[in-house]
């Protein structure tokens, strides 16, 4: 009787168990894919069919907005598009962004640009084209229309003219670069002191910073460089002085290509042994075909073996039973 | 075929288990395919949906897949070179046990492979490693030796079973007729004639001298797609024989809870005796510190060394905030615990004994997660993305459902094998001790023979 209730109990509880796992929704232990992009056109009908059905109003992006002062005289225009739904971030590609200029009361179109596969989209105009306010000051908007399924947005941004030199300079073994930033928002040129610069190299995916230094009275900074970086094939190395995300003049840029780097070969060399090589190494084979046949060898004879078995079966006697 | 008086008893003995499928084993059954159908789910989702399911990115691309992986295919190599080397030795109190070291054998080999398929994420392309091997490659190794070495297992089984099938064939079975011409087709014809006799020993100690070689050279390659790859934690000259010791050992494991299951279960109690879990113990407890000697270099070396990627790997496993508890976990009850229990005469006991080997065999599945993923959560190149699901691995509830789908295909299979063949080989069987069921002498077992055919 205990034995039985037992057992009763143990079903019950493997029964419930199971019922449990069948019947968890699978969203409480499954984890979201935080990487999704918006990347065809079904997953943006996707995008915007569960907002229609779900929420029935429109999906709200927005528009992070950014510019990049470069030492050619030039300016870029950076701005990415993004949407939230069901708490994750969609970015919008081959969307419209149109970049305008805001002077007063007046606003000026400087073009449009369409975004990149990560919902990107950048406008480079030319720092002459563009006029000053009384401060010396930019005022630049990025603005998205919106279309059926989302709401317009946009983003604005400030900054004030400034400009980001870099120098190289080399005295026997040792390397340094001289930067210097300068305030030329109201026509004369004005060094911006104690502010934090970064120098960085440029690798194969992004730069890496190598150094950072703080401007002097004169807007100047002297950043050593090592001597000892992989350069290209003739030892060429792109230094790059970068300000970052200042509150007054946004985002600056100034680089300078100096022959200071170790050549590295941009050819591939024969590998003497590699995982791609076309044939393995000799011994490898050999030794391979040699433990290969060993133990098929011995599973045919073995098989030969057994079939020899049947054919040797002797007649059973009529009456041959297990009792 | 021939049978001794003391085999007929075992045979007559375990004859119900065959003729019968009752209602218990329809319950276990059931259940496992239950599992079963729950991990097919969990495999439409992932088949469905992409590896996005699991807990798999790109960082730590190996999770519970290849961890159950490891663990079953270590089991098959230990059934293998237990079953051959009590072959080769002519063990006579290992007879009883050869048949479920050899259903391991097998059937772990059938269902560890499975979880590589399940890890890997373009089935489409899976018939490229066959067309495109490239024999410079661990992976190609690993296929190709795991190929061999089913052959090997499942031809190492029949060859053991052919007495069994002979006897089962003659013998007036309550069966149904398929089985009965199934045992006939599987029994090869075989007679016991003289001339059938030499065939099938050649073939035997063949196999059995090519299982043990074999079993240790493929849990070697199987530990060279860890040690071939220059990773913290991975790349390590005693990873091969740290391997093999370790499938030995989790196999062992397995072993014993498998003969008190059956003991209990068919009430086997005369055939897996106390000297068998002794026995048994014994071997657990010398492998225990050989385990846990490899342990000890492969950390202490690694620690010793404090090159950077390989102190970070030691500090994560040892963190308490970590895997810290995990490895305690894994070496107290994995190596210290088994040694306590067998070494102490008072708990030299079968219970005992199970208690630690199945403990024992836990342990072994989350050091062989150890192994694994602690070293993927700490790459050599910085990362690029670093959120948290990319730099730290959990597994999600698919990979747990066909983890336990994986462990109940595996029971299944050992519940159907036990209902088609008996526990315990009959025809090789041996009166170790005094006879089971009434006594005999020694004399009378030689003389009392059962002419059948």
């Amino acid at each position: 009787m205990n034995l039985n209730y037992k057992k009763a109990t143990l079903h019950l509880l493997l029964t419930a168990s199971l019922l449990l796992v069948l019947l968890t929704p699978q969203h409480l232990f499954a984890q979201a894919d935080s990487t999704k992009v918006a990347d065809s056109a079904q997953n943006k009908e996707a995008v915007a069919a569960e907002a229609t059905e779900e929420e029935s109003s429109l999906i709200s992006p927005s528009v992070e907005f950014f510019t990049v002062q470069k030492a050619d005289n030039t300016i870029d225009l950076k701005a990415s598009v993004k949407a939230k739904v069901k708490g994750t971030f969609y970015k919008l590609y081959k969307v419209k962004i149109t970049f305008v200029q805001i002077n007063g009361d007046t606003e000026k179109e400087l073009g449009f640009v369409i975004t990149d596969n990560n919902g990107k989209a950048v406008l480079n105009i030319k720092a002459d084209s563009v006029k000053t306010d009384n401060e010396g000051k930019l005022h630049f908007k990025a603005v998205y229309a919106g279309n059926k399924q989302t709401d317009p947005a946009e983003e604005e941004v400030t900054i004030k003219r400034a400009r980001l030199e870099i120098t190289p300079v080399k005295e026997d073994s040792l390397l340094s670069v001289q930067v210097k930033l300068i305030d030329i928002g109201t026509g004369t040129e004005k060094p911006v002191a104690e502010t934090a610069l970064g120098i960085f190299v440029n690798r194969l995916f992004n730069p890496l910073k190598i150094g950072e230094g703080t401007t002097d009275e004169n807007g100047e900074a002297t950043v050593e460089i090592p001597g000892n970086l992989s350069g290209d094939a003739k030892g060429n190395i792109t230094l790059l002085a970068k300000l970052d995300e200042n509150e007054t003049y946004g985002n600056l840029e100034a680089s300078s290509v100096q022959k200071w780097g170790t050549p590295v070969s941009d050819k591939i060399e024969d590998q003497p042994r590699a995982l791609w090589s076309s044939h393995p190494p000799i011994w490898m084979l050999v030794t391979f075909i040699i433990l290969m046949v060993v133990v098929w060898g011995h599973y045919i004879v073995i098989v030969y073996e057994m079939l020899r078995l049947r054919k040797e079966e002797p007649h059973p006697l009529p009456n041959a039973t297990i009792s | 075929m021939e049978l001794n008086s003391y085999q007929q008893q075992a045979f007559n003995y375990q004859r119900p288990n065959i003729e019968k499928f009752g209602k218990k084993n329809w319950i276990w059954a059931i259940f496992f395919m239950l599992w079963i159908l729950v991990g097919l789910y969990a495999l439409y989702l992932q088949i469905a949906k992409g590896h996005v399911v699991t807990g798999m990115r790109d960082n730590v691309v190996w999770g519970l897949f290849i961890v159950n992986f490891i663990f079953f295919i270590g089991l098959s190599y230990a059934g293998a070179i237990i079953a051959g080397l009590l072959h080769l030795f002519k063990v006579s109190w290992g007879k009883p046990i050869v048949r479920l070291a050899q259903l391991m054998t097998v059937i772990s080999v059938i269902v560890g492979p499975v979880f590589i398929l399940l890890c890997v994420g373009r089935f489409d392309r899976l018939h490229h490693l066959f067309i495109y091997p490239r024999i410079q490659s661990p992976m190609t190794w690993d296929v190709l030796a795991i190929l061999t070495y089913f052959v090997g297992s499942v031809l190492f089984l029949y060859m053991a079973l052919i007495k069994d099938f002979a006897v089962y064939r003659d013998a007036k079975m309550n069966i149904p007729k398929w089985k009965q011409k199934l045992y006939k087709i599987l029994a090869s014809g075989y007679r016991g004639a003289a001339s059938q006799k030499r065939h099938l020993i050649i073939s035997q100690n063949l196999l059995a001298i090519i299982m043990v070689p074999l079993s240790i050279m493929v849990s070697s390659i199987l530990s060279w797609i860890f040690g071939m790859t220059l990773r913290p934690g991975w790349h390590s000259t005693i990873f091969g024989p740290y391997f093999v010791l370790g499938a030995l050992y989790s196999g062992c494991g397995v072993l014993i809870v498998a003969m008190w299951v059956y003991r209990k279960m068919y009430k086997l109690g005369d055939y897996f005796t106390e000297k068998h879990f002794t026995n048994l113990g014994y071997i657990m407890m010398v492998l225990a510190a050989g385990y846990g000697y490899f342990t000890f270099s492969e950390y202490f070396t690694d620690w010793f060394g404090s090159a950077k990627w390989d102190s970070e790997v030691i500090n994560k496993l040892f963190s308490r905030h970590e895997y810290g508890w995990w490895s305690l976990f894994a070496n107290v009850v994995g190596i210290l615990i088994p040694i306590l229990i067998v070494a102490i005469p008072k708990t030299r006991k079968p219970n005992w004994i199970t208690f630690a080997a199945f403990f024992m065999v836990l342990a072994l599945w989350v050091k062989r997660y150890l192994i694994i993923v602690p070293t993927l959560e700490t790459p050599a190149l910085p990362m690029q993305d670093t959120r948290m699901e990319y730099v730290k691995y959990t597994a999600t509830w698919p990979e747990w459902a066909l983890t336990f789908a994986g462990i109940a295909t595996f029971l299944l299979f050992f519940t159907v094998m036990s209902k088609f063949v008996t526990v315990v080989p009959v025809s090789g069987l041996e009166d170790t001790s005094h006879h089971p069921h009434h006594e005999h002498t020694t004399e009378e077992v030689k003389t009392e023979k059962v002419q059948i055919a």
